[in-house]
């Protein structure tokens, strides 16, 4: 074998190979060459490049430790980086070849730390077009990756050439890197879509599918040339599995966004009668995950992802298992076919397939075989990883919603889950679990807290410990016995770490507030606490002692619990406070709350939680509007109270697209219309928006949109000031987008005449509701009853009427859901969740309207055949509660 | 057979006959500087050229010398790298457009400039003016005054005036670098 060799010209590659065993020798000793090294000392190795000759093996051998070191996370600086790109340069002068390819994967890391790294453009440009084949794709992937907007002209002709290239793998390469070539201008892939299309042709399959990816992202925002480019390759069919799947992709985007989809959807399904596997399972994957399929196509689709449970491949089976899984989630009865083929799966010997068949049983099982399947779980969860225990557990906890009875098996299983090894993201879903579990059934709730009591004894992890904590101060006061607890926490406070600590000191804090009889008990242990060494936790200690010791004031007592305030506004309202006279009391009910993290009830993915922004959503909004100068005139020194949810003013497919945000201050509203022209050979001119304001609301001015080019999103304004009478404030506006238009060259933009012509376009009606004008509290814990009591006393009116809800609500839930939709205010003390079953409910209600006027509501519901209703509201300013009052009717 | 036998020969030929030298050719662009690498390699002239975007690297061996040449790009924003691949060189060959007077100045600018470079004192330079066969082309006594060449006292310096268009001249240039082959400062 080896003497074959030696009549190869190439004799670097012999020594390549003889290193290569040597390399491998060494693997089999246990030690990695690669473990120690130092980047001074490489880099100082990299030196070896300027000299002549080049020395291949070497410089390969030292290229290969450079690139170790960076895939590792080294850093280099820009110096650093440049010094060895350009030593790396000179390597282009060996023509070995192994080396060379090795230069072309250091100019891609290196391409965006080093300066100057367009030296190589020629080099690489002459590689991509010349005759050794080995090196022209990975030169063209290179050759991108040093490519700005300034030299994109000087490859634009090779890369074409290179896209019709008769090489696959030329013409992928040159295909891919287009892709990527769009972050460096946007219209690359539309200038080279000629290219593209002819590529399209080929029968490489790899080619084929790059090709569609190129013309897609050419046609990406134009939804009708998208459109047409899926219809016509629906018909003709590609060759390639790649191209299938996309185009499938594809198909299912349009069947989401277009009216008229059926096509679409008809070809997706057509695909599950396709040859290739890959495609089959594309097709349905994409029908289950459509919010469009119905029962039957759900069917189809499932009883292929049936049979593919039965292939001999292992993954297959796991693709098919994985989405039933998902499928599981929301159509529970169309995978119940599949129960049969899912029990022989639980004793697969790939792990992760068994563990999905269990999971998914458990989704679509009955009670009764819950304990059974538990039991399976246990076998083999120790041996599964991380991510599929995390799988595990959620669907546990979905167990748990569908069978509240079996919560003692379930718990105690997540208990025993909670003991063995694992990292924080299977932790803390754990964590999530029980607390889900613990809040949706009271009986739950004493086992739970004494798990995760137990769990902190041994965490490792300090924020779910933090986490914990916080809970059992939540939590523990309320329980049948708080004291059990005192300890549990207070060991926190002699072991753990200074946040864990603090976290407890609050936890005692809660529970001295909340229990009169602990509160001697726990004094003394916060006084304790008041030694600590971190300044965090002396604070506390010291916070609550003073707090605490004042007990006899009722008004002192929730500051225990302050209410979470956004901090920029409190900030801001503060400092415009103490500009004014400060005649009246600071009202501290103007100040937004800070934004609550929103999770949707159904959602049970959620496992390690995202950081809480720093800026609410109104923070960001209001900054944004300060830049305006017209709108900064009138609302420099007041608060953004609200800001509606983005609703659109046009249908997704006009020529136009206007999207609007309602911005509701205490006197004014701003209304934002984000503004899009998507006709290419068009230019917009002082864009606004015109509202009918129907003599009730006053218009305080508009901001016009100066220029608006085609495909770039600006911004108009109006102020309304809002009517005196509360009661008129809610209506319906129509609206007309104005503008003076300029014809112009779809490719460079410029318009064709100087003079333009003005043009309107109708809009949508604009709605103003109740919703806009109020906002919850955001503190979660508001002692409702209290405040109900104590309204009268504040001088809070009340009014109240009974309503008959109409035919469209014939549930509980339903009648909920929409009167917090409606209203904007917030539902307090979990009165939004209802027993299952239930026929009568009583939801309890919090917000402010603008101006900082509180508002309370309680709404008694009653099930019969309809849902009727008796609804209260308590507020400061009668008009207020009228109002509320005649927006349900 | 006889192909092989002549690889062999050819490979202890160089073996002990061998000689290898590098040098950089930089100048403004358009000078005629990849031009000028295609000429000596392949003695083929060709006018239809497009500007060189970072570097292109040559071998050429001329009997037992192999040339290394480094041709790097003259659009300003590659001026600053020319020092880069000058260091350690045998020869620095720096093309002039020889018939283009308004470029001159900032031709001798850059020269100057490069040649101040502590890292290339020593190295040899070798001044072309190309395109000698264009009307109003300047001598090479004009050119030496023009790049203020006599200046440049640190070191080997020498000017030849060619055209790569009609070869003239070629054939010295080439002597003078395959004698500075050994002389280089490494």
């Amino acid at each position: 074998m080896s003497r074959d060799f030696h009549w190869l010209p190439n004799i670097p590659n012999i020594r390549k190979m003889n290193a290569f065993k040597r390399d491998k020798k060494e693997d089999e000793d246990g030690s990695n060459q690669f473990q120690n090294l130092e980047k001074t000392t490489v880099l100082q190795e990299a030196r070896t490049f300027n000299d002549t000759p080049v020395n291949p093996r070497k410089c390969a051998h030292i290229l290969t430790k450079i690139l170790y070191l960076l895939n590792q996370g080294e850093q280099l600086g820009t110096t650093e980086a440049t010094e060895t790109f350009f030593a790396m340069t000179k390597l282009f002068q060996s023509r070995d070849v192994v080396l060379r390819r090795l230069v072309y994967l250091g100019i891609k890391e290196l391409s965006s730390i080093a300066e100057d790294v367009i030296i190589v453009t020629s080099s690489l440009t002459k590689d991509m077009t010349g005759k050794e084949d080995l090196y022209r794709a990975a030169a063209i992937r290179a050759l991108c990756t040093i490519t700005d907007g300034a030299m994109l002209a000087a490859i634009e002709r090779y890369m074409k050439q290179a896209i019709v290239d008769r090489s696959a793998a030329v013409s992928s390469a040159a295909l891919v890197s287009s892709l990527h070539l769009t972050t460096v201008s946007g219209d690359v892939a539309r200038r080279w879509a000629n290219e593209a299309q002819e590529a399209l042709n080929s029968d490489n399959v790899m080619v084929q599918y790059h090709a569609l990816g190129v013309l897609y992202q050419a046609r990406k925002s134009d939804k009708h040339a998208v459109i047409k480019l899926v219809a016509k390759l629906m018909r003709s069919s590609p060759k390639s599995s790649y191209a299938a799947c996309m185009l499938i992709r594809m198909a299912c985007k349009l069947v989401e966004e277009v009216d008229e989809g059926s096509e679409f959807l008809e070809f997706i399904e057509s695909c599950i009668r396709h040859k290739s596997e890959m495609v089959v399972y594309e097709a349905a994957h994409a029908l289950v995950n459509l919010g469009r399929s119905g029962t039957r196509e759900i069917a189809s689709a499932v009883s292929v992802l049936q049979l593919f449970s039965g292939s001999p491949k292992p993954t297959l089976r796991f693709a098919a298992v994985r989405t039933l899984n998902k499928v599981a989630m929301s159509h529970p009865a169309a995978v119940i076919a599949c129960n049969l083929d899912l029990e022989n799966l639980i004793t697969d010997s790939n792990r992760s397939i068994a563990t999905l068949a269990i999971t998914t049983l458990l989704k679509t099982g009955a009670e009764s075989s819950v304990d059974r399947l538990m039991k399976q779980i246990a076998t083999f969860v120790s041996e599964i990883s991380d991510e599929f225990k995390v799988v595990v557990v959620q669907a546990i906890r979905a167990l748990c919603q569908k069978f509240p009875r079996k919560h003692a098996v379930l718990m105690n299983f997540l208990a025993a889950m909670l003991r063995d090894e694992g990292g924080l993201e299977y932790k803390a879903a754990i964590v999530d679990t029980i607390i889900a579990v613990m809040e949706g059934n009271v009986e739950a709730k004493e086992a739970g807290l004494a798990h995760l009591c137990e769990f902190i004894e041994d965490c490792e992890h300090t924020s779910l410990a933090v986490r914990i904590l916080h809970l059992l101060g939540q939590e523990g006061p309320t329980s049948k016995q708080p004291s059990r607890y005192i300890r549990f926490i207070y060991n926190r406070v002699i072991l753990e770490s200074a946040s864990v600590r603090a976290a407890a000191v609050t936890a005692l804090a809660h529970f001295a507030a909340a229990c009169p009889a602990l509160l001697p008990n726990i004094l003394v242990l916060l006084s304790r606490c008041q030694l600590d060494f971190d300044d965090e936790v002396r604070d506390r200690a010291t916070y609550y002692c003073t707090i605490l010791q004042q007990n006899a004031d009722p008004a002192i007592l929730p500051l225990v619990q302050p209410p979470q305030l956004s901090i920029p506004s409190l900030e801001r309202a503060l400092r415009n406070y103490v500009r004014s006279p400060m005649d009246e009391e600071f009202d501290i009910s103007q100040i937004p709350p800070a934004q609550a993290i929103e999770e949707p009830a159904q959602e049970v993915l959620a496992t390690v939680k995202p950081q809480q922004p720093r800026l609410t959503r109104e923070e960001n909004f209001m900054e944004k509007l300060l830049q305006v100068p017209e709108l900064s005139a009138i609302i420099h020194d007041s608060i953004l109270f609200k800001s509606s949810t983005v609703f659109e003013l046009t249908e997704s497919e006009t020529e136009y697209n206007v999207k609007c945000i309602k911005h509701c201050f205490s006197d004014y509203l701003i209304l934002q219309f984000d503004c899009l022209n998507t006709l290419s050979d068009q230019f917009l001119e002082d864009v606004r928006v015109t509202v009918d304001n129907q003599d009730i609301y006053t218009i305080v001015c508009e901001v016009p949109c100066v220029r608006l080019p085609y495909n770039e999103l600006g911004s108009t304004y109006t102020v309304l000031k809002f009517p005196e009478d509360i009661q008129s404030t809610i209506i319906t506006l129509p609206t007309t987008l104005r503008f003076i238009a300029h014809d112009c060259d779809p490719s460079t933009g410029i318009p064709d005449a100087e003079q333009g012509y003005g043009d309107e376009y109708t809009l949508e009606d604009l709605e103003i509701t109740v919703r806009d004008q109020v906002r919850g509290t955001g503190s979660r814990n508001v002692d409702f009853s209290s405040s109900w009591e104590n309204a009268a006393t504040r001088g809070f009116v009340t009014t109240e009427q009974i309503f008959g809800l109409g035919a469209n609500v014939t549930t509980l839930e339903e009648a909920i859901q929409s009167l917090v939709m409606f209203l904007g205010l917030e539902p307090v003390e979990r009165s939004d969740r209802i027993k299952s079953g239930a026929r009568q409910h009583t939801l309890l209600l919090t917000g402010v309207f603008r101006g900082g006027k509180e508002v309370l509501a309680r709404a008694k519901l009653v099930l019969t055949n309809h849902v009727t209703m008796q609804f209260t509201v308590r507020s400061q300013d009668l008009e207020v509660a009228e109002l509320m009052i005649s927006s349900v009717g | 057979m006889l192909a092989l036998i002549n690889r062999i020969l050819d490979w202890f030929k160089s073996l002990f006959w061998k000689e290898e030298m590098e040098l950089t050719l930089v100048g403004l662009q358009y000078s005629g500087k990849t031009t000028f690498v295609n000429v000596i390699a392949s003695g083929n002239f060709n006018e239809d050229m497009i500007p060189t975007v970072g570097f292109n690297m040559r071998k050429i061996t001329k009997g037992n010398v192999t040339i290394k040449v480094w041709d790097i790009g003259g659009q300003p924003r590659f001026r600053s790298m020319w020092e880069r691949y000058c260091r350690g060189v045998n020869a620095i060959v720096y093309m002039v457009d020889a018939a283009d007077p308004d470029k001159i100045e900032a031709s001798r600018n850059e020269l100057h400039n490069l040649l101040d470079k502590p890292q290339l004192a020593g190295i040899p330079v070798l001044v072309l003016g190309n395109k000698r066969d264009l009307p109003k082309a300047y001598n090479e006594d004009k050119l030496i005054d023009r790049m203020n060449l006599s200046a440049i006292l640190d070191r080997e310096i020498c000017c030849y005036i060619i055209s790569c268009k009609e070869k003239h001249n070629i054939d010295i240039t080439l002597q003078w670098l395959i004698a500075h082959s050994k002389s280089g400062v490494r």
